[in-house]
């Protein structure tokens, strides 16, 4: 996506470096990601969203639930954004503290996307790990189980689970996390395929370690780069998906709130001309994404150097 | 050929039974049943209604019934809530308009997607390159729910030239906001997917071959370039096909086109089970025929696949 000069002259110099002093892979591929301004100026504004989604709440002069009840009925010219009146971001049309519910809405988005993530690292990396280590019919049998799963557009399946179950967090974090392995598995399938023929694997195998044991200790650790890139840009897809869902009105339920669900309110009024309700969730919804997407990036550039 | 498409379909009727069956189990296991309201009804109706609908009778006559139907006359049931409607019907009223602002989209997404990324690979780190680059990392964070409220915000509040909403027998005026919105981030995946190969494809010996036979550049992209620099777009379009037929849902929403998606969702605040399902193992079916129908295209395209 980048022109990868960064990326290339960084392996040149460490080259050069590499005769004066080692340097470990992780040292290298710090370097590298520091040369890619836009990943660094990304993960700076990720930084400031994450203190904005966990401190913001101080700094916010209303309580999230309050409802001003000194602006109902003059939404349109009272509650515009105004440093005056402490609603920094305007209200809503419910006349809440707009500022305050992106503060929620930003952390419920980051929360669910993170967790997503964790779940995909967590499940599919050992799910992949274990498919590509023992091979043969092992192997296709998991990653049939996969492919008839990734044919279902799980989209759909977890709408239905939501009205059987009940709207909760718990249920759109099990759907959530129901779906997002299955990428995580393929990839650290194959990539396990590559490494269990290394050396140091055949020496694990010949000194009698147990395959448990191998595919934590020995083959999980070296899948950690690509699983690091991966989850990195799972993070943003997940966070999409999940305000895709609460844009239907059918995720977060209320008093809570996301990105998703601010953008679906902003969405109805904006006909009212309440622009401030949609710009501010849609400005942090698409700054995240961004940031997000550029790390990951940067971080494939780093990590990944020969995967462009 | 043959026996690899018989090998396909082989995976994907199984992958549609477990699907069916799992929304199935996923339904019978609802607490509560669809005819449990505020008032509860008597329970003599209550007992009529639910041997109407076949509710009474234990779970794998149940299930038995609901396959059969499915499997052999595509009938998923009456709906709980429309009662004076199937669940066919009301996908035979949403699936067309659904069906036709989805298939203009994947052309928009397609179309523009490739030449986008084309013209971008052809004239590498020239301005053209530039602005196709930045066009599809700026539409990667543009979601068909993020799109469809600045559409509307530009064109129907602020230009008043599009109307906000609605189907209107499908007129173009009510078609164009609906595509853009549903084709965007694809179209910008599919750009970047077709410049990196394109790049990848043009850097290879059989391209350098053609060029210093002295064909001109058009022929080249064409004959040669175009069907090798295409497949990882194909092997994309699987994926892209059930982004975009779950971002109808959106769609349908949003901008009120009368669409599945607005009956799955009212279905969804309804606890209209058999709608949801019906529409879930209809969009289940789709998805996974048109994977199919990838896959095999695939095959036929590259030769270095063996089937």
């Amino acid at each position: 996506m980048f022109p990868n000069r960064a990326a290339v002259e960084g392996v040149g110099d460490a080259a050069q470096l590499a005769e004066i002093k080692g340097r470990s892979l992780w040292a290298d591929a710090r370097t590298r990601f520091f040369r890619n301004k836009a990943a660094v100026v990304s993960l700076i504004m990720l930084g400031l969203i994450g203190a904005f989604a966990l401190f913001g709440q101080f700094f916010a002069q209303y309580d999230k639930g309050f409802v001003d009840f000194s602006l109902i009925g003059s939404n349109a010219n009272k509650g515009v954004p105004s440093i005056e009146n402490g609603h920094y971001f305007g209200t809503d049309s419910n006349g809440r503290d707009l500022y305050a519910r992106v503060v929620q809405g930003t952390g419920i988005s980051l929360m669910v996307g993170i967790v997503g993530a964790m779940v995909a690292v967590i499940v599919g990396t050992l799910y992949g790990a274990t498919a590509g280590y023992f091979g043969g019919r092992i192997d296709g049998a998991m990653m049939r189980i996969v492919d008839v799963l990734m044919s279902i557009p799980f989209m759909f399946v977890l709408i239905l689970m939501l009205v059987i179950f009940g709207r909760s967090i718990f249920m759109l974090f099990l759907g959530i996390g129901l779906i997002s392995w299955l990428d995580m598995a393929r990839i650290a399938r194959g990539q396990t395929l590559t490494i269990k023929n290394k050396e140091f694997v055949e020496v694990a195998v010949a000194t009698g370690v147990r395959p448990i044991k191998i595919i934590l200790r020995h083959i999980v650790p070296n899948l950690l780069g690509i699983v690091i890139v991966y989850a990195t840009l799972l993070v943003p897809s997940m966070i999409i998906f999940e305000s895709f869902i609460s844009f239907l009105g059918l995720g977060v339920q209320e008093p809570n709130t996301s990105l998703g669900a601010l953008i679906n309110e902003g969405a109805r009024t904006m006909q009212f001309g309440y622009y401030w309700q949609i710009a501010y969730p849609l400005f942090f919804f698409v700054v995240t994404i961004f940031a997000f997407f550029f790390v990951g990036d940067g971080l494939r550039d780093a990590l990944d150097p020969k995967d462009r | 050929m043959f026996s690899f498409v018989i090998r396909r379909l082989a995976v994907a009727i199984p992958t549609l039974l477990v699907l069916v069956i799992i929304s199935f189990i996923l339904m019978y296991a609802a607490p509560g049943g669809p005819f449990n309201s505020e008032r509860p009804l008597p329970p003599e109706v209550l007992a009529n209604i639910e041997a109407k609908y076949g509710l009474d009778q234990p779970f794998w006559a149940q299930i038995a019934n609901y396959v059969w139907g499915v499997v052999t006359s595509f009938d998923f049931g009456p709906s709980f809530q429309y009662k004076d409607r199937s669940v066919n019907d009301i996908i035979a009223q949403g699936f067309p308009v659904t069906l036709t602002y989805g298939f203009w989209s994947f052309v928009v997404a397609v179309t523009v997607g490739v030449s986008l990324g084309v013209a971008a690979a052809i004239r590498q780190n020239s301005w053209l390159d530039y602005l196709a680059v930045g066009i599809s990392v700026g539409a990667q964070v543009l979601p068909n729910f993020v799109m469809a409220p600045i559409l509307v915000l530009t064109f129907t509040l602020w230009l008043g030239w599009l109307p906000g909403g609605g189907w209107n027998g499908g007129q173009w005026q009510n078609l164009v906001m609906p595509v853009i919105a549903l084709s965007t981030s694809y179209m910008a995946s599919i750009a970047r997917i077709t410049r990196s190969s394109m790049l990848e494809v043009l850097n290879t010996n059989f391209i350098r071959t053609a060029r210093a036979k002295g064909l001109p550049m058009r022929r080249v992209i064409w004959r040669h370039a175009m069907k090798p620099a295409m497949l990882p777009v194909l092997s994309y379009l699987g994926p892209a096909f059930v982004g975009m037929i779950t971002g109808s849902v959106v769609i349908d929403v949003f901008f009120s086109t009368g669409g599945i998606g607005q009956f799955f969702v009212n279905s969804a605040f309804n606890r209209d089970y058999s709608v949801i399902m019906g529409i879930t193992i209809l969009v289940g079916a789709l998805t996974i025929f048109f994977n199919l129908v990838v896959d095999v295209l695939y095959a036929w395209i590259d030769p270095k696949i063996r089937y």
